[in-house]
């Protein structure tokens, strides 16, 4: 009996140190970066210590004025904001189609939906789009960009979709016979119901707009005006300064990193829930 | 006579506004698909016929594009032995990641998946690299893995378990890094797959395997672990299409040197489009670029299928 009790301890402690210092693996780059940002850069390469001894928040005045960092989080922001709104309109619609509406073709459309998910040529797929949006001179704008990353919204879709299939017809189909028209029972019926899915297609989109990196870096080729975050931080790498200027990275990578993370703290349920829903689909 | 006339007349009319009605009716439908259809067309399928019609051309996007048939087919498979050693490298990455990430993911799950308490913020620390930028992400831990200055190698160095400091992103430890790296990004991913598996066993199974005085082991291979394979069969699925299709991490911690150590398929082609110092050619080969695409897409695809096929063959022995 006590040896019972001594091994469940043991089984526990063991536990414990498994989760701790898995937390501690997730956590402590995140933390670096954070606590990274407010070192001087002397601070920094010297290492050793978690926190700043001196706090410099001025790293983050140094980013925004001579790193450009404030021009940089706008298109960030604008990027992330038109594709979050882009995915929303396009993909909650045709998730309705898909999973109401039946016409000719749409087996086969939603079996190229499908494919395409899994079919990847990597970035080569972006040079012809690169191409065509300059000859249309998009590409002097982040219209372009948003266009190209919004994209064909296979996985949003089909979360939509999947969502839509899950609430009873009846309510809608009535509407449908009182002789509303589809988009109507769409608008009045359908959206209302759809909420919680729309969050997160919302928040899926908006964050892998805000995260992504070849897109942009391939897009803003010789404009740097328009470089997204993400590319911005990087960049500072293949600087010609980059040795001196780590404390520059890092606030670059903070500023990257914390609106996410606030939007994580108050949507990770939502996160998490949405990735089920669309796992259970694949 | 003129009654049979009338009525024939009629019953045309009536299929002929049926079909009216139904065809404004698959109008709204497409009406409504549109504005995602037209992206996904533009956005998903163009670039697709693009590279489908490029790769049997020579183009470096300065003169003219020449047709050279299967040209650039013949290249990859008889002169590029970098490609090659890129797709050494990717399946070696892609095997790696997957034995090490996903039973670490899985124990990770199933020390969460308690039945009286559900550990929700472990969990959303766990899973919170997902929602990170991996690029960002790949600059910090370029940052910490850095030889002299880095924080890893400071640690190591203070708790005494090495005394030299380890070349992190030389030849001999790149791809262990961009290992480390890739895990950190995709573990809480898959905890999540397995958490949703674990959770779809019903809880008296357990209760009953209990009554009968089952060991944990016995528990697990004879409860947890065949009940959660159609769940394991999806996850192994997609973190092979996943690992296999990796890069961006990878480009910014090691740009995929040193000497093409850790150059993995879809890098290689992103550096024959946009070839920067690291890469070997200086000069955009979009064409043979294109047919590259298509041979690592050809690569991904044969692997997922033979995956599949191998999971039914599985599925009929057991």
């Amino acid at each position: 009996m006590n040896k019972d009790r001594m091994m469940r301890g043991v089984g526990a402690a063991l536990k414990w140190v498994f989760l701790l210092t898995l937390i501690a693996f997730t956590l402590y780059p995140v933390i670096y970066a954070l606590l990274g940002s407010l070192k001087s850069n002397y601070e920094l390469t010297l290492g050793g210590h978690l926190f700043p001894e001196v706090w410099k928040f001025e790293n983050y005045m140094d980013a925004f004025t001579r790193g450009r960092f404030g021009l940089y989080t706008f298109n960030s922001l604008m990027v992330a904001g038109l594709v979050s709104l882009l995915s929303l309109v396009t993909s909650s619609m045709a998730g309705y189609v898909f999973a109401r509406r039946q016409f000719r073709g749409k087996g086969f459309i939603m079996s190229l939906y499908m494919a395409f998910m899994f079919i990847s040529l990597g970035s080569v797929t972006i040079y012809p789009l690169f191409v065509l949006f300059s000859r249309m001179k998009l590409t002097k704008t982040i219209i372009a960009m948003a266009l190209v990353m919004t994209g064909g919204q296979a996985s949003n879709v089909f979360l939509v979709t999947g969502f839509i299939k899950s609430v009873p017809k009846e309510l809608d189909e009535a509407a449908f016979i009182d002789g509303c028209t589809p988009f109507q029972v769409f608008i009045i019926m359908i959206l209302p119901m759809i909420r919680s899915i729309l969050a997160v297609v919302l928040l899926f989109s908006f964050r892998s707009a805000w995260n992504d990196y070849i897109t942009p870096l391939i897009m803003t080729i010789g404009n740097a005006k328009l470089r997204t975050l993400t590319v911005a931080v990087v960049q500072l790498k293949y600087s010609s300064n980059a040795a001196a200027e780590w404390q520059i990275m890092l606030a670059g990578a903070s500023i990257a990193l914390i609106p996410v993370l606030i939007l994580y703290i108050f949507t990770h349920k939502q996160f998490i829930s949405g990735l089920l829903s669309g796992a259970v689909k694949a | 006579m003129v009654f049979t006339i009338q009525s024939k007349n009629k019953a045309v009319g009536m299929t002929l506004a049926h079909r009216k009605a139904r065809r404004r009716d698959t109008a709204r439908s497409y009406a409504m698909l549109a504005p995602n259809l037209i992206l996904f067309l533009l956005i998903s399928v163009y670039p697709v016929i693009w590279a489908l019609q490029y790769m049997f051309y020579r183009y470096d996007g300065m003169s003219a594009k020449k047709f050279i048939g299967l040209g650039n087919f013949v290249r990859v498979f008889t002169r590029d032995p970098q490609f090659w050693q890129a797709v050494l490298n990717t399946f070696k990455y892609a095997g790696l990641k997957i034995v090490f990430m996903l039973p670490l993911a899985f124990v990770t799950a199933l020390l969460i998946n308690n039945t009286k308490r559900r550990y929700a913020a472990i969990q959303a620390v766990i899973f919170s690299p997902t929602i990170m930028s991996s690029a960002v992400m790949a600059l910090v831990f370029y940052l910490l893995f850095n030889v002299y200055s880095g924080e890893i190698n400071k640690l190591l160095i203070n708790i005494g378990w090495i005394v030299k400091p380890i070349n992190w992103l030389g030849r001999e430890m790149a791809m262990t890094t961009v290992l480390i790296v890739a895990i950190w990004g995709g573990l809480g991913n898959y905890m999540v797959y397995f958490l949703a598996g674990l959770q779809q066993i019903s809880p008296e199974m357990y209760e009953s395997a209990d009554l009968d005085g089952a060991s944990a082991l016995t528990k697990m291979f004879r409860i947890t672990i065949p009940l959660l394979g159609p769940v394991l069969k999806v996850i192994l699925m997609l973190s092979l299409i996943n690992a296999f299709q990796d890069m961006t991490s990878i480009m910014v911690l090691t740009g995929g040197g040193p000497f093409n150590s850790t150059n993995v398929m879809y890098l290689y082609i992103y550096n024959q489009y946009y070839p920067s110092s690291e890469a070997s050619s200086f000069l955009p080969q979009y064409g043979y670029g294109a047919a590259v695409s298509v041979v690592a897409a050809a690569i991904v695809g044969v692997i997922t299928i033979a995956y599949i096929q191998i999971s039914k063959k599985l599925d009929d022995v057991y």
